[in-house]
């Protein structure tokens, strides 16, 4: 809802008298984590930073003490059902995306004039927008990536990349809504316009249009339960005449739906648009009627109660539930009990944290009951979702690859050594420990959701990530020259790396709902694991494509040439496995394609990507049986083979064309470029060494008798590489 | 496949050259290399041209020229580059090649050894892909049907061609057949030109100009006019429009010319336009009546449309929406087939078409777009007629096991050869001692 005014600054909320019990266990299990979930936070903190290593810190709030939610409460919440994305889903899920979609983080880091550093998670910050909304509306939850875009909406710049409270942006609330909406205009216009660059919104205009749209979400957010404080705390409190403001501290709402006649929506709009009323009487109840819709518009988004039919899947915020009882009188009853829970439950936020908890209790249990009895299985892998995200399994995951990585390069120190030979153990045993966390995962997604391993782009992250890790430890026990390890320490650290950067980056469900052509466990369960295989084997291949160039220019193990013979061998084996997925998977997409559009192949980019893969592994395995690429050929291809694949796994989805538009995403072309510039200079090693090579042979003919015959492979008139 | 020697370039030898040259590798990897560039480069162009723009230019075509600065935005200093053609065969020319290379090279002339059974089958497997294409490109018929409940249809209708129908119409005002110009006929007219159709059946000739691929016609009173060029004819003008990135979203017009034969009376000109054609499936095209030699005529734009040998009625079409979002869950069709009289009722689901007599029906869309809950629904089927439906399926079942028996045998050789240098080493020993 669009504010026509500045909304007055809300006063301070006054907390010198603690409502809820600090959990000091919570602080105790903190310091007692494992050394790894150290270095899993660390590498998780670098995961969020944002541009130009700045990095969140410690914000202070103008409250001088903080009161954390009791473990008891928190627990509670967390296991409620929500309905958002066109599934039902506990709190915590929706509340870490909701809150990463506003910071890019899924915790609030604070630090209340106490000098006490606060780490609220989102679950925690969930109660306080809902229940404490004045002091919610004091966290740094806003992130923005440039001051530009605040100074442009009247606010005080903090430092280039910042984060930034409600109350912090207030003052500048009403610029932000006419910002906002113009800019989502001219976003449609070049949506309309087939990309017109004319409608194009610059960086600043997209930030801009981003942090609108999260402080109207977020306002939503603070004033659903709105009708329950009496007056207190509104949040479209600037939209609200003064005799209004005066009527909400006295009117329930409650009493007042009860009272009211049976009416549409329609009917309640024309009701509160109609001219002033002749009367009083007749002009408070057009007064009464305004705050009702006021209320009940205010109260929606947050679905959290399920329909009382059971035929009926879609579940309302506690505004639909008023309207629900305004418009069906027969529904008026079970309304008004909904309502009179959430009363419930405010009040009790406003008494210490027992009675609360209590309270909560008593609502999530019946609540839980309510959408038990409804027989359809909404929410019934709830609790498996949030020990998901609780067990951190990925973060767990990218620790241990990282300790991998670590214990690898330790034993690069004493090559050779007993300390070496253990340290090599620790590294298999480290990539074991989190492949086994990266597949259990993996596992519990596809349980919660029924479907296979792969439905979105971030499943392809993790699922790639957990087969590149595990062919690289196949590679190792066939070969054991260690290098198997390293691609494995090197895949595995980077999968997971981007899988939480880009988790933080799109911040929605990464469990969401299938399109209607998605929706078949068999196509799914066939290409698409398939071809992500092929994905796995190609990036594969480009990292030990990369090893081995690199390594040779390095003069790493020079002269030993088994051990570079062997290394190309190997990249050899991972690129016929990746032809022999990419092939079977781009042909079984095909007949996909025969079976829901009609056709087996349209040229459609996200087609053509996985094409490309599978004729340059072609090229590659062509070129060598023909003798037109040799080691140095086939290595310097192989990284090529790595660009093809990213190209193919994430470049042709930026490019926003074709039918697989449920796979698009934007903003990775800067990291392409990225990688694929390095991948360029690590093809470039290739030159030199295919140059010392060709004058090595040039050397050796030279030298050898004359009229031996001058080897000639494939008729080409250059010495292959 | 085989390598090139220098003897092979002597006149004398210029046969086998060629069979060399065209099973050779070096052919492979160049066509293979063309290959991921043009798509590549189609790929690219789809951003800004479209995917039949695409087609036609990279992957249906013998030759082409890419231009760097299609699909790949340049800074400007390098804006130059983007300007410089280069030439690169079309997608045809390499897919015949590819063929041809895989037929001689892989299947007739490579050495036939029990270790490379796995890699020809493979092969063949991937020719019979390629055949499976072109039958698909050379003899695929595709077009849609759209049936509201309760509506029964039995032709389809094309994508994007589009062609000039004259209906004779009797007293009653209706037409029992239709004399039609066809697209090709259409959309070859060039700038400037007037061509003329005659028709036995009709007392007069029609002449065509003026065809435009995408524009709108607009009364000349009205300001926008101002910017359409072209003749005016009957108090309209043609105002061309940007081709669409989606070649069935572009709506073509001409000027028609009906010219009596006898000589005796006057020329009756129109604008037809595809704009005319209603696009709910209840209702026809709108057509432009004229009278000629004292008999009354219809004229209009309509789709190319072909009949199926049997009848599809839609009897309930379901459409769900995950709750409380607009993303589609499911639409299906509840159909009947009606066929010589006998009725067979059938499903038609995302991921599950109905295959019968050569032509497949699958679930493609719905409408209309701006349809609030409760309207009255179409759904739009997806209509193929294609030989070569399955073969992609076969082919993929043939390359796999040919890519399977090879790999697997490799794997063996592998994984067994040091066992293998083990066993040898004693007797190597020994031999050396």
């Amino acid at each position: 809802m669009p504010l026509p005014h500045p909304p007055e600054k809300l006063p301070p909320p006054d907390l010198s008298e603690s409502h809820f019990s600090n959990p000091r266990s919570l602080l105790i299990s903190m310091k007692t984590v494992k050394r790894f979930r150290a270095l899993a936070a660390a590498v998780l903190a670098m995961a969020t930073a944002g541009p130009a290593g700045v990095q969140a810190k410690d914000v202070s709030v103008p409250f001088d003490t903080y009161p954390e939610w009791p473990a008891e409460v928190t627990d509670t919440f967390r296991q409620m059902l929500v309905q958002e994305g066109g599934r039902v889903k506990p709190v915590h899920t929706y509340a870490r995306f909701m809150l990463m979609q506003f910071s890019g983080r899924s915790k609030v880091t604070f630090e209340s004039k106490d000098g006490q550093s606060h780490n609220a998670e989102a679950v925690a910050w969930l109660l306080d927008t809902l229940f404490r909304p004045q002091l919610s509306a004091d966290l740094p939850i806003f992130v923005v990536d440039d001051s530009e875009a605040v100074s442009r909406i009247g606010v005080e710049p903090k430092e280039k990349r910042d984060r930034y409270s409600y109350n912090d942006l207030l003052p500048g609330r009403s610029k932000l809504a006419e910002l906002t909406a113009e800019y989502a205009r001219k976003k449609q216009q070049y949506d309309d316009s087939e990309k017109n660059p004319q409608y194009e919104l610059d960086r600043i205009e997209g930030m801009v249009l981003v942090l609108g749209q999260n402080v109207s979400n977020f306002e939503y957010l603070m004033s659903q339960f709105g009708f329950a404080r009496k007056g207190e705390a509104l949040t479209h409190e600037s939209v609200l005449p003064a005799e209004l403001k005066e009527l909400a501290k006295r009117l329930d709402m409650t009493e007042m739906l009860d009272k009211m006649p049976e009416m549409t929506v329609n009917q309640l709009v024309q009701a509160v648009q109609a001219p002033a009323a002749p009367d009083d009487d007749q002009a408070m109840l057009k007064s009464a009627m305004q705050l009702f819709f006021f209320h009940a518009s205010s109260g929606r988004g947050f679905s959290i109660f399920p329909p009382p039919a059971k035929e009926t899947e879609e579940w309302m915020s506690i505004g639909d539930v008023m309207l629900t009882g305004l418009e069906k009188k027969d529904m008026r009853p079970w309304a008004i009990e909904r309502m009179n829970e959430v009363k419930a439950l405010v009040e009790a936020g406003t008494k210490d944290g027992a009675t609360f908890s209590a309270a909560l209790k008593k609502f999530a249990d019946d609540h839980h009951a309510e959408a038990d009895g409804r027989g359809r299985g909404e929410g019934d892998r709830s609790e498996m979702e949030v020990k998901l995200y609780q067990g951190n399994y990925f973060t767990n995951s990218l620790a241990w690859f990282v300790l991998a990585f670590v214990l690898l390069a330790v034993s690069w120190l004493a090559p050779g050594s007993a300390f070496s030979k253990y340290l090599t153990w620790g590294v298999v045993g480290c990539l074991v420990i989190g492949l086994f966390y990266n597949v259990y995962g993996i596992t519990l997604r596809c349980l919660i959701r029924h479907r296979p391993p792969i439905t979105n782009l971030y499943d392809t992250v993790i699922f790639i990530t957990g087969t590149g890790v595990l062919l690289a430890l196949i590679l190792e026990r066939m070969t054991r020259i260690g290098v198997g390890l390293f691609v494995g320490t090197v895949a595995g650290v980077i999968g997971m790396f981007l899988s939480i950067k880009y988790e933080a980056k799109e911040a929605t469900d990464t469990m969401g709902q299938l399109v209607a052509v998605l929706d078949t466990n068999f196509w799914l369960a066939t290409h698409v694991t398939i071809i992500n295989i092929g994905y796995a084997a190609g990036i594969l291949s480009a990292i030990l494509g990369a090893v081995y160039l690199v390594g040779r220019i390095s003069g790493l193990r020079k002269g030993d040439r088994d051990f570079y013979r062997v290394l190309n061998r190997m990249n050899y084996g991972v690129i016929c496995f990746c032809l022999f997925f990419s092939l079977v998977g781009t042909v079984l997409g095909g007949i996909w394609a025969n079976y829901s559009w009609g056709r087996f192949w349209g040229w459609d980019p996200k087609e053509n990507g996985a094409l490309m893969i599978c004729l340059w592994t072609l090229v590659i395995l062509h070129g060598r049986m023909g003798g037109y690429l040799r080691e140095i050929g086939i290595n310097v291809n192989a990284v090529l083979l790595g660009v093809i694949v990213t190209f193919s796994w994430w470049g042709v989805n930026n490019l926003g064309v074709g039918l697989h538009s449920y796979g698009f995403t934007d903003g990775v072309w800067k990291w392409l470029l990225i990688s694929w510039a390095i991948c360029g200079a690590v093809m470039f090693c290739g030159l030199p060494l295919w140059l010392r090579e060709r004058a090595d042979r040039q050397e050796k003919q030279n030298a050898a008798p004359s009229g031996r015959k001058k080897p000639k492979p494939g008729g080409s008139a250059a010495q292959p590489a | 496949m085989s390598q090139l020697t220098a003897e092979d370039f002597q006149p004398k030898n210029l046969p086998r050259l060629l069979v060399g040259l065209f099973s050779s590798y070096w052919l492979a990897m160049v066509v293979l290399i063309f290959m991921t560039l043009i798509t590549l480069f189609g790929t690219l162009y789809q951003v800004d041209h479209g995917l039949f723009a695409a087609k036609q230019k990279y992957f249906h075509s013998w030759f082409l020229l890419h231009y760097l600065r299609d699909g790949m935005p340049l800074p400007p200093s390098l804006e130059w580059i983007g300007t410089i053609p280069l030439p690169m065969p079309g997608g045809f020319l390499l897919m015949l090649l590819l063929t041809i290379n895989l037929s001689i090279g892989a299947i007739i002339k490579v050495r036939k050894r029990k270790k490379g059974i796995g890699m020809l089958i493979a092969h063949f497997g991937m020719i019979f892909l390629l055949v499976s294409g072109f039958v698909t490109f050379a003899f695929n018929r595709e077009g849609y049907m759209a049936l509201y409940e309760g509506q029964t249809g039995s032709r389809v209708e094309s994508y994007r061609t589009w062609q000039l129908e004259i209906l004779p119409l009797n007293e009653a005002g209706e037409a029992d057949k239709a004399l039609t110009i066809p697209y090709h006929d259409l959309e070859t007219i060039r700038e400037g030109e007037r061509r003329e159709f005659k028709a036995a059946d009709l007392p007069f000739d029609i002449v065509i100009s003026d065809y435009t691929k995408n524009a709108v016609p607009v009364p000349v009173s009205a300001p926008i006019s101002a910017q359409a060029t072209g003749r005016e004819v009957g108090g309209f003008k043609l105002l061309v429009q940007k081709p669409s990135k989606e070649a069935e979203q572009n709506l073509p017009a001409v000027i028609a010319t009906f010219r009596p034969k006898s000589g005796a009376g006057e020329s009756v000109e129109t604008i037809l336009s595809a704009r005319s054609a209603n696009f709910d499936p209840r209702d026809g095209a709108m057509a432009f009546g004229f009278e000629i030699d004292g008999k009354r005529f219809a004229a209009r734009m309509v789709k190319e449309n072909w009949p199926v040998p049997f009848a599809v009625r839609l009897d309930k079409f379901i459409f769900e929406r995950h709750p409380g979002v607009s993303m589609a869950r499911n639409y299906e069709s509840r159909i009947t087939r009606i066929e010589s009289g006998a009725e067979r009722p059938l499903e038609i689901k995302m991921n599950e078409p109905m295959r019968y007599a050569g032509f497949t029906f699958f679930q493609e869309s719905f409408g209309p777009a701006n349809a609030a809950p409760g309207d009255a629904m179409y759904s739009q089927f997806a209509v193929h007629n294609n030989p070569a439906d399955q073969w992609p399926l076969y082919s993929l079942l043939i390359t796999t096991a040919g890519l399977m028996i090879h790999f697997g045998m490799r794997l063996f050789d592998h994984t067994s050869r040091p066992r293998r240098d083990a066993a040898a080493a004693p007797a190597g020993e020994a031999a050396a001692a």
